[in-house]
């Protein structure tokens, strides 16, 4: 393999995994304060149209990738509304946010369909973006860098401050934080809202990084990938990136062999095309058999914080 | 003490209301600077709602909190711990997962260096003669250790009153004389100290002033070392105590559990297996293990019942049959029953109606199943007559499991095993939590059925019980089994080490490599 | 605050059948604001998809056919649910009991006989069941989450249809589009009632729902599914496998969801196209969680689910509502529904309000 493919096939590989990675680490952060929203393909369908619209009107990207956010947030409330402040059961609630977003993004975007916008480009100069080798550190779109210091930030967070303490605190044992006297549906609130958040960024990527105009349900299964990523990663931010490269890999290997990439072309697209939600069961039973899932699984994961007063 | 003392904290007229429950009714007394001052009442009596309003959880529907003689309002925890109230909760509010400093940590409200903070916590335990391993995981932790980061996290806030819920339901009897070491010498450095029990004999022997609830209400207010037990538990129940009728010295039978080499493989990360358990029932007997919580009762209960079948069938025989290798209803139908610790989730399901929970075990041996389909009749037939022959307070078979006092559900739970008449019944804890009017008739129920002839095994936490109902008695620990010892001749001193895991010469002979 | 909630000693049966409909009013007075706020005819959209679709006996048929596979797979969700076994990729599995049915008719292409609908049936169910086999060895064996496995596998399906329909099934005859060759005569589902497009799929899933209803009101094998949802803990204790209840719920539930496809394939399709999968699996979701995971009360919301598909297509044609509308009231209703479970448990109390007079002070202190 010559060092130019191998840069192409890193990059495509990194930019394919960004989606993933940012719905991920939100996803996590969500899970460590003991909820499980089942609601990130939901909330990325959202992201995807209000930040593909966003751009395709104003032509700015960050705002695009601003009202994707917030507008990825406001969804995920519905979500922490119902489970939070109604007690709500979360994966049928989760599920629901789904089929939410995805009708809304259906409606939403119905008018825009193949409609071209710019991609997100790097920010920075055309020497280094374009260059043989150098291009591999800096030809990325912002949103890669930013899903990167996402991690380093997420982990820090979690285990260097006093917040993530208590964040975690929360997720282990909810009545005991309560006893002591923490917030925690104030605080389950917040990590329902960040992984809004960074799920919708997580949907603008789509119109923004990969294919540059809005298709219904063009998030096409990413968001469960990143909620078996989280359950992969055993709840922790590096071993997430890790996995969500590999999925990179696998879908760059896939978008290889629709180019007709030699070896690749044996196996039939349609098969390709599956292989992402294959490998996603194969790691979740890897993962599974390696050791006991649940080891590292926040204490109340799932369940309804139910306070006797 | 002084009586001029002004109080350090002084409840007037407190008063709580939940759905259909008064569970504090006008209740007033004060607690002065360097007093252990005991809250007594039975479960159910209102103390934890009372002190959950003190250290701010929950708020007064009426009444006064004074402290130092001033009115407060104490909001939430963090208030309280302002004012300088700490608090050992009776399920401790740890976080399994993290790290005894990140525990303690949490439990403060300011953020400080760790490196501070670990001087600050080997400081106390210092003063305190504790010892604790702050990186360690709490999961990884005894009960009576971490009984002590609660206490360390409270102490941290240097307190001015202590409020201990029940703490010594978990503990050996040689951990209960250390933490009286610990609490004595806070009193008498000035702290004060709310000390919940209701456990007579400890509270003569560490309190100045005991509080006695009643259904909600403060019935009475006395000095512990004027009263006898007795007397103080007539106050506390309310009605004059009612003595089990049995027959001390009846003949046992043939042995009808037989329990050889029983082991279990770990079933989860919190599991406490047990290894090469060996003991035998009579008829007529009631056989007693002792033991604190988490040294494996959980998985010989479920070894026993079925639900953990053993490798060995000759490991459980029940009338002379192996039944080591048979399932849950395969043993029931030979007559071997069994109610675990939890009631509601375990022994029964919550949302269904008590005809629906008489389906869960008797289906078979009641006769309640005709090709496949449940005869409804006969399980409201069935309920009934547990009921109406347990005294149960509930509106009927239809009633809903979940809305009965847990003293109730535990006397359908019991009468519901009981009327299928065992040969061997295997009990978890069948007083745990329940009022002193039910307990005393489980405590007749499980008289009466091994005065019929049944084979007994209570798995208890509470010694007195053990002892007051007991022919022989076994302590476990460790997910060992101690040997077996006539009730009469047991040594109370013996036993605490038992619990506490100093095994003496039993351990050599039990010790043979699997 | 001047309401309060306050736990019911029980939860009240009233409000876990009222609530339903109280979320269907609210999702119609939802809409109507929402549609009028972004620019429609609010109130006619809600007319033309609730109200409308049972106004012409032509369109009941409609909502006959439609409705029945929602009640087949709906159905089966009802009992997995129950078990609390989250099997959420019964779209799976209806597309690969639609391609076993399919693989079986175009095998017996050109031959006649009554066996062979019977035998696309069996083939649609054992599909189903096979495919929900998949998440059911994983969770039983690795305890890997049933959710993820169920649905990644509806995604891999999808793809399954593309390639047999570009590939080794398609229609020699077909002029190159992705289709199979159209069953044959012995292989298709006749109508029910001649001049309709009614079909036997219809008194099937009546058939199913009331089968399935008396088996869980009635027998051991509904009791164990009802037990091991509520109590896991004390299935085992009362002697009921929870890893046997776990692969029974989902058979039944990917049997019945195979059931569906098989029918859809013999029935409206009549032969396997790329657009076979058209979301009954995920509706069927809804579905259940409407009918509170009744068997009977899934025939009714089944059928307003077919309501809400049969007006969105209406309201597409008259008020120009576009079809996603459809997809954001039945999110607005399950969102609804999940509101209204507090109902179930809590009542709402005003807190000025005194006490009722009888309150005791009961030996039991409600934590």
């Amino acid at each position: 393999m010559t060092i130019g493919l191998l840069i192409a096939v890193t990059m495509t590989l990194i930019v394919a995994s960004t989606p993933i990675l940012i719905a991920a680490l939100g996803e996590l952060v969500v899970e460590r304060a003991g909820v499980l929203n089942l609601g990130v393909e939901g909330m990325m369908l959202i992201g995807a149209v209000t930040g593909f619209i966003t751009m395709f009107t104003t032509g700015n990207p960050w705002l695009a990738v601003l009202v994707a956010a917030i507008a990825g947030l406001l969804s995920s409330l519905i979500f922490g509304f119902l489970t939070l402040s109604l007690s709500a059961n979360q994966t049928a609630t989760g599920l629901a946010l789904t089929i939410f977003g995805t009708g809304f993004s259906a409606l939403a975007g119905q008018s825009y369909s193949a409609m071209p916008v710019s991609l997100f480009r790097s920010v920075f100069p055309a020497e280094l973006t374009t260059h043989p080798y150098l291009r591999v550190l800096f030809g990325y779109s912002p949103l890669v860098y930013f899903s990167l210091i996402m991690v380093v930030v997420v982990w820090w967070f979690l285990k260097r401050t006093r917040g993530g303490l208590i964040l975690r605190a929360v997720g282990e044992n909810d009545l005991s934080a309560h006893s002591i006297g923490y917030p925690v549906r104030a605080i389950r609130y917040g990590a329902i809202a960040f992984g809004g958040a960074m799920a919708g960024i997580a949907g603008a990527c789509f119109p923004l990084l990969l294919t540059p105009q809005w298709a219904e349900g063009m998030t096409a299964g990413r968001g469960w990938i990143a909620v078996a990523l989280v359950v992969f990663a055993s709840w922790r931010p590096f071993r997430l990136l890790a996995g969500a490269y590999l999925f990179g890999l696998v879908m760059t290997m896939e978008l290889y062999a629709k180019a007709g990439g030699g070896p690749l072309t044996a196996i039939p697209s349609e098969l390709w095309a599956a292989m992402p939600y294959l490998a996603t069961i194969a790691v979740l039973v890897l993962i599974s058999i390696r050791r006991d899932a649940s080891t590292n699984a926040p204490a109340c994961l799932g369940k309804p914080f139910l306070p006797s007063n | 003490m002084n009586c001029d003392t002004p109080f350090r904290l002084e409840l007037t007229g407190i008063t709580k209301r939940f759905p259909g429950v008064l569970a504090n009714d006008s209740v007033s007394f004060g607690v002065k600077p360097g007093e252990i001052h005991a809250l007594l009442g039975e479960n159910g009596a209102g103390k934890s709602t009372l002190v959950k309003m003190i250290y701010g959880i929950m708020q007064p529907d009426a009444g006064e909190i004074r402290w130092n003689g001033e009115p407060v309002t104490i909001t939430n925890p963090n208030a309280a711990r302002r004012l300088g109230i700490g608090m050992v909760f009776q399920h401790f509010s740890l976080f399994e997962a993290l790290s005894v400093l990140e525990n303690i940590a949490l439990g403060i409200d300011s953020k400080v260096p760790s490196r501070e903070l670990r001087a600050r916590i080997s400081a106390i335990m210092d003063e305190y003669g504790l010892t604790l391993d702050p990186n360690r995981t709490v999961e990884t932790l005894s009960v009576g250790e971490r009984q002590r980061i609660e206490i360390v996290r409270a102490l941290l806030l240097e307190p001015k009153l202590l409020i201990m819920d029940e703490p010594t339901s978990v503990l050996t009897p040689q951990e209960v004389e250390q933490l009286f070491g610990v609490l004595r010498q806070l009193a008498a450095q000035g702290c004060s100290i709310l000390y919940i029990s209701h456990k007579l004999h400890e509270i003569q022997a560490l309190c100045d002033t005991a509080t006695i609830l009643r259904a909600g209400k403060l019935v009475h207010t006395c000095d512990p070392r004027q009263e006898t037990s007795r007397s103080m538990a007539e106050k506390m129940i309310g009605a004059g105590l009612r003595d089990l009728t049995r027959s001390r010295d009846r003949a046992l039978g043939e042995p009808r559990l037989v329990v050889s080499k029983l082991s279990t493989v770990q079933a989860d990360h919190f599991d406490v297996p047990v290894r090469h358990v060996s003991f035998a029932v009579r008829a007529g007997e009631i056989f007693g293990i002792a033991g604190v919580a988490g040294n494996g009762q959980n998985a010989l209960l479920e070894a026993l019942s079925g639900e953990t079948p053993a490798s060995e069938a000759g490991a459980v025989a029940v009338d002379g049959k192996p039944m080591g290798t048979a399932d849950v209803s395969a043993r029931r139908s030979k007559g071997l029953s069994a109610v675990p610790e939890e009631r509601n989730g375990h022994a029964a399901v919550g949302d269904f109606t008590l005809a629906d929970n008489a389906v869960l075990t008797a289906r078979d041996r009641i006769d309640m199943v005709t090709l496949g389909l449940i005869g409804r009749d006969k399980a409201e037939a069935f309920a009934g007559k547990v009921i109406e022959t347990f005294g149960v307070k509930a509106q009927g078979p239809g009633a809903i499991a979940g809305s009965l006092s847990g003293g109730n559900l535990q006397k359908f739970v019991m009468g519901r095993e009981i009327l299928q008449r065992p040969s061997v019944l295997v009990v978890s804890q069948p007083t745990w939590g329940v009022d002193a009017g039910a307990a005393a008739a489980i405590h007749q129920a499980l008289v009466d059925l091994a005065q019929a002839g049944s084979a007994i095994v209570i798995i208890s936490q509470d010694l007195d019980e053990l002892l007051a109902l007991c022919d022989t008695m076994a302590v476990i620990n460790g997910g060992r089994l101690s040997r077996a010892m006539p009730v009469a001749e047991v040594d109370v001193e013996e036993v605490g080490l038992l619990m506490g895991g100093i095994h003496g010469e039993t351990e050599a002979s039990d010790a043979v490599p699997a | 605050m001047p309401f309060r909630l306050e736990k019911r000693p029980a939860p009240s049966r009233l409000m876990l059948y009222a609530t339903p409909f109280g979320a269907l009013a609210l999702t119609m007075i939802a809409g109507a604001l929402v549609f009028s706020l972004i620019g429609y005819d609010g109130l006619a959209a809600v007319q033309q998809i609730f109200i409308t679709p049972l106004t012409s006996t032509f369109r009941w048929q409609d909502l006959a056919v439609k409705a029945s596979p929602l009640i087949i797979i709906g159905v089966g969700l009802a009992v997995a649910y129950r078990a609390n076994v989250w099997n959420i990729g019964a779209e799976g599995q209806y597309i690969v009991g639609g391609l076993t049915g399919t693989w079986v008719a175009l095998a017996t292409h050109g031959m006649t006989g009554i066996w062979i609908l019977p035998a696309m049936v069996l083939a649609g169910m054992a599909g189903g069941m096979a495919y929900a086999a998949i998440p059911a060895f994983f969770k039983t064996r690795f305890n890997v989450n049933e959710i993820l496995t169920s649905l990644m596998l509806t995604y891999a399906s999808v793809q399954l249809v593309y390639y047999v329909v570009r590939g080794p099934w398609k229609d020699p005859m077909g002029m190159g589009f992705p289709q199979t060759r159209v069953f044959s005569e012995a292989a298709r589902l006749p109508n029910m009632i001649p001049g309709t497009i009614v079909h036997w799929g219809v008194p099937v899933a009546l058939l199913v729902a009331l089968v399935v209803w008396f088996v869980m009101s009635r027998s051991v094998f509904g009791y164990r599914i009802k037990v091991v949802g509520a109590a896991p803990k004390a299935a085992r204790y009362a002697g009921f496998s929870t890893n046997a209840t776990i692969w029974l719920a989902l058979l039944v539930s990917g049997g019945l969801a195979g059931l569906a496809g098989v029918l859809e394939v013999a029935g409206p399709f009549q032969r396997m196209v790329p657009g076979f999968p058209t979301n009954y699996g995920f509706t069927a979701i809804i579905v259940a969680f409407l009918a509170r995971l009744h068997p009977i009360g899934v025939i009714f919301a089944a059928i307003v689910l077919a309501v809400t598909f049969v007006g969105g297509d209406l309201a597409q044609t008259t008020t120009g509502l576009p079809s996603a509308a459809s997809g954001i009231f039945q999110a607005m209703l399950l969102f609804f529904l999940l509101a209204g479970d507090i109902l179930v448990r809590y009542r709402v109390r005003r807190v000025s309000s005194q006490p009722a007079a009888g309150v005791r002070a009961a030996a039991e202190a409600q934590p």
